[in-house]
């Protein structure tokens, strides 16, 4: 047996014809016998109809002649090509979903790493300074000094003469020390 | 068109370009090599206007006049040899090996004669610099900018 | 003679008869209309989206291949861009709204049913001010529902939700409208 309150949910959904054979009949049964619910009914019809009213008022109505007119006018004149393009790309932009914003985010990661590759230093993830790291380094019993030189961010090997050993090395290196 | 479809053209084009620069890191050739050997000296303040771009880091060194004496370029295969003549009897010899991340590996050798003077192996953003200085030169020193870009 | 059917006046148009689509412009201008007022509530607002419903029809037309009815298609384009054009409305709705002051004044007025006329007014300002206090998605249901009496399925396929969804959407929405009005129902 169905309570006033569901059959009151109902009644809007019977009245527009939403409702077919064991749920109808319940609410066509009950209206019959409940004044409470038939009053319901009634509010609800007395709205469709005042709604309906409203609608169909002159307020709602459409002057055809300038709006053809108008119509006519926006078809046959040329548009601007961002307009087609606002167009086009619409679904993209307004697309409320992250299923598009997780592949497009992917990409553009991906992307972004390898066009640090092609264009050196364009790379998000590429490293911001010039510094090169020095794997190995033989100077055949020279002095070797190695500076990181952070002002211009850059590696340098300098080559100079061994003081205890002058005459080994006279003439392949330069100053006793390094230049910096 | 329906919108899911352009989507899927949306995609389908950003993952093209995507696997396509991919496919353009896989598929550096060579690497471009240039060398600009730099007399620097203590004597007079001089800065050669063609070396404007090392400026910041020739500077860093202590010397007061830096003038361009040489600047060659030379594209050298994986694993080959780009031989580079520098004043004194000179050889710099540079090997790029391979690139990962976007550094560059690259073995460098220096000679004087057949007396090797100097060899490394020197890891090196692709497109960038580094500092090799010391050997003399007339009273003052040589400095080379060694650089290196993979294409 | 015998009224050409929507799907012949589309095809027409798909081969660039321009008639064809001012006949159907004519068919269905005047509902489109209807059902974005009832959803914007703001009459310039309204002209500005059916015309941009029926231009984008006129532009996609070639793309329509009768897979539904021309009107769902087109109510399904209006639907679309009013609900975008909700979102950005900033205006304060409803140009075509009598006032209350208006309504208060011709009680004055001699008619036959004074007081029954007050009424209906009273009653229609009120409305007209509750269905605009409803969300758009509330909103949308009731004007599909009550102007176009289209069935739960079809508000559901414009709208993009079940029917199940049409329905209490349907229901709270005539229920808030039915607690405002209580006095004039």
């Amino acid at each position: 047996m169905n309570t006033c309150g569901e059959i009151r949910e109902s009644i809007g959904a019977w009245l527009d014809g939403e409702l077919s054979g064991a749920g109808a009949d319940a609410v066509r049964l009950h209206l019959e016998t409940c004044l409470v619910c038939g009053e319901e009914r009634r509010q609800l019809e007395n709205l469709n109809r005042a709604m309906k009213d409203v609608f169909e008022s002159e307020d709602f109505r459409l002057d055809a002649e300038p709006f053809w007119h108008g119509l006519r006018q926006r078809i046959a004149a040329k548009r601007p090509w961002h307009a087609d393009l606002a167009e086009w790309a619409g679904p993209f932009i307004r697309a409320p979903s992250f299923a598009w914003a997780v592949p497009a985010v992917i990409v553009l990661l991906i992307g972004a790493l390898y066009f640090g590759s092609i264009l050196p230093g364009w790379g998000v993830l590429a490293p911001r300074n010039n510094f090169a790291t020095v794997e190995s380094i033989d100077a055949y019993g020279r002095n070797v000094a190695l500076l990181r030189e952070h002002e211009s961010k850059t590696t340098v090997i300098w080559l100079y003469q061994n003081p205890d050993n002058e005459n080994e090395g006279a003439g392949e290196t330069s100053d006793k020390g390094p230049a910096f | 068109m329906k919108p899911a479809i352009k989507v899927l053209l949306f995609n389908f084009f950003l993952w093209s370009a995507a696997l396509s620069l991919d496919a353009a890191d896989k598929s550096f050739q060579s690497v471009q090599i240039t060398i600009k050997t730099v007399a620097a000296g203590k004597q007079d303040r001089e800065f050669d206007a063609r070396l404007a771009p090392l400026e910041k880091q020739l500077k860093a060194l202590n010397y007061r006049s830096y003038r361009l004496l040489k600047e060659e370029t030379q594209t050298a295969r994986w694993q080959g040899n780009a031989n580079f003549e520098i004043p004194g009897g000179r050889v710099l010899t540079v090997r790029p090996q391979e690139v990962t991340n976007n550094q560059l590996s690259l073995r460098v050798q220096l000679k004087q004669g057949d007396k090797p003077q100097l060899e490394t192996t020197v890891r090196m953003n692709n497109g960038g610099n580094f500092i090799l200085g010391g050997p003399p030169h007339e009273g003052g020193v040589l400095v080379l900018s060694i650089s290196a870009t993979a294409r | 003679m015998v009224e050409a059917s929507d799907w012949e006046l589309v095809q027409k148009c798909q081969a660039g008869d321009m008639s064809a689509f001012e006949e159907l412009v004519s068919r269905y201008q005047q509902k489109v209309f209807m059902v974005i007022l009832g959803l914007l509530r703001n009459r310039e607002d309204a002209l500005e989206v059916a015309q941009e419903t029926f231009f984008r029809a006129y532009r996609k037309i070639k793309s329509f291949q009768g897979g539904s009815s021309f009107y769902t298609w087109l109510y399904r384009i209006a639907v679309n861009i009013a609900i975008d054009a909700q979102r950005r409305q900033k205006r304060n709705p409803l140009d075509f709204r009598e006032s209350m002051d208006g309504v208060m004044e011709e009680r004055n007025e001699f008619a036959k049913d004074p007081f029954a006329d007050v009424h209906d007014k009273e009653l229609r300002v009120k409305l007209v001010q509750s269905i605009n206090d409803l969300t758009p998605e509330h909103r949308a249901v009731i004007v599909l529902r009550t102007l176009e009496g289209l069935s739960y399925k079809d508000i559901g396929a414009l709208l993009g939700c079940s029917e199940g969804t049409v329905m209490s959407r349907l229901h709270y929405a005539r229920k808030k409208l039915q607690e405002k009005l209580r006095a004039f129902l």
